[in-house]
């Protein structure tokens, strides 16, 4: 059997499916990467504060980093729904276990990232006689969401890669889709091989954009974006030199 | 070795420094800046043990020694960026810190208080890299003295130009010499107008020809009459600006005195230290 014997006109008969699946994927990731995003941080401040505190969320983070996200999703879908009685739409219970998952590895990224801010510049403003809160938000958080950002990028194609595995609940994303289209057409090797690309090349999207918004944190800002706007910032000191001179 | 060459401040003017121990002229009144029985322990070793220093307005106290002696660690109780395990630090009348033991409490102001009445200058500059010179002088005036950003912004840029920097304000620090963002650093501690200005080694990360440049902002600080604390190996900077230079050694006051300390040391310690580094 030659490899003509593939039907490869069927990745585009199923073109439309398999983008709807990739879309619902990208939504239950953004969704939960906006949720994981703020409950790391909360989770890393907590890690880095005060005991008891610091224990609950060194627990939370060694647990939920230690869960496959098919047994989490499973255990959300089906068992929250026998324990509370609250049942939750599959997009829902995607969300939720992605997002409880992410918040403990987006907790270590956050922490790593804010310790790598050198301890001299908190030392700085508490020096200039800033108030703490003041110093974290404009002086530490700035810097830390820069030296967190490309791995933030990379938490976002694992949720993604991850929302594969809701196929168990009947989430319509891309291996679901690929299931159903392998049980009418029996092209296995095809299909497969089409949600392997539609994977790669959301990744690799996703580390285009991430990368823009490195340029754009950089000191000075780099990519035309952040120059057209570093521009206007630029003019404003630069008639204020012109009123000074 | 470069540590004690005189380097291009001494080109300026030396007469022009004002040496107020000398002539005597803020000696009376209350000190600007006074602290008394700092004790400091870092675990089971005490780095501080009691030490009592006044500077006056208008004065330049150079505090040097052997690395260890605890000299960065007596100017940064001075605005409790370390918190002395016991004495007490009095600026402008307030006591802050712990206190001495034995006294009678009185009323003790916040740190942030007594932060807002001192400037500080650190070895590594600690500039925010985020943020350009402009900004960098510009935040504190905004959060701290509650500047509008536009007046904020004047302001700065006024900082900068005293600095010799003002055509630098758009740089962010990365894109400056090491010099240059130890300048910035200046402006910014100086454009809060502090009562007192720490000095924390601020030329000992820089490269030998950078030093100069640093050093000279300093002295024409000292000309303007700005209180000054300077902790420093540069002896030779110290003899042209301190008008008290205070050695120190194993967590105490050797000895002070003004320039002749640097010409005829009595203590035996200070003799040999003032020799090595010669």
């Amino acid at each position: 059997m030659g490899i003509t014997s593939y039907d490869w006109g069927l990745i585009w008969d199923y073109r439309s499916a398999l983008l709807h699946g990739l879309l619902i994927a990208l939504q239950v990731s953004a969704v939960a990467l906006v949720i994981a995003t703020v409950g790391g941080l909360g989770l890393a401040m907590l890690r880095m504060g005060r005991a008891p505190l610091s224990w609950v969320a060194l627990v939370y983070i060694n647990v939920f980093r230690g869960m496959p996200a098919l047994v989490t999703v499973i255990w959300i879908y089906f068992g929250v729904s026998l324990l509370l009685g609250v049942n939750f739409t599959v997009f829902q219970a995607g969300v939720i276990a992605l997002s409880l998952l992410y918040s403990a590895f987006m907790a270590e990224v956050f922490r790593s990232a804010l310790q790598a801010v050198p301890h001299g510049h908190r030392e700085a403003g508490l020096a200039l006689g800033m108030r703490d809160t003041r110093i974290f938000f404009s002086v530490i958080a700035p810097q830390a969401f820069k030296i967190a950002l490309p791995n933030v990028g990379s938490m976002f194609i694992g949720m993604i890669k991850d929302t594969s595995t809701f196929t168990v609940i009947g989430l319509l994303e891309v291996v679901r889709v690929t299931q159903n289209a392998n049980a009418q057409t029996f092209q296995p090797f095809v299909l497969y091989t089409a949600a392997a690309a539609i994977y790669v090349l959301a990744a690799f999207a996703v580390d285009v954009v991430f990368r823009f918004g490195e340029a754009a944190l950089s000191s000075p800002p780099k990519g035309r974006v952040s120059r057209v706007l570093r521009a206007r910032k630029q003019k404003r000191i630069h008639t204020l030199l012109g009123e000074l001179a | 070795m470069n540590d004690v060459q005189p380097t291009e401040p001494t080109s300026a003017p030396r007469s022009r420094v004002a040496s107020t121990r000398e002539n005597g002229a803020s000696a009376a009144g209350e000190p600007a800046v006074r602290i008394r029985q700092i004790r400091k322990s870092f675990g089971p070793v005490e780095v501080l043990r009691g030490i009592d220093l006044e500077v006056h307005a208008g004065e330049h106290v150079v505090i040097f020694g052997p690395s260890g002696s605890g000299k960065s660690t007596v100017l940064r109780s001075i605005n409790l960026l370390e918190q002395p395990d016991s004495g007490s630090v009095c600026v402008d009348g307030v006591e802050y810190g712990p206190g001495v033991p034995g006294e009678p409490v009185v009323r003790r102001g916040r740190p942030m208080e007594l932060r807002r009445k001192v400037g500080m200058v650190f070895q590594q500059f600690n500039l925010f890299p985020h943020l350009t010179a402009l900004d960098n002088v510009a935040l504190p005036l905004r959060s701290v003295k509650q500047m509008k950003s536009g007046d904020a912004m004047r302001k700065a840029a006024e900082s900068l130009r005293r600095v010799g920097l003002l055509e630098r304000a758009a740089h962010y620090p990365g894109q400056l010499s090491g010099g240059q963002q130890q300048r910035v650093a200046i402006a910014r501690a100086l454009s809060l107008d502090p009562k007192v200005m720490l000095f924390d080694e601020p030329t000992s990360a820089l490269d030998p020809e950078l030093v100069g440049e640093v050093l000279r902002v300093m002295h024409e600080l000292a000309v303007d009459g700005m209180t000054m604390v300077v902790v420093t190996h540069e002896l030779g900077f110290a003899r042209d600006i301190g008008d008290l230079n205070v050695f120190m050694d194993q967590g105490v006051i050797v000895e002070t005195g003004s320039r002749e300390l640097f010409e005829s040391p009595t203590n035996p310690r200070t003799q040999d230290f003032i020799r090595a580094v010669r």
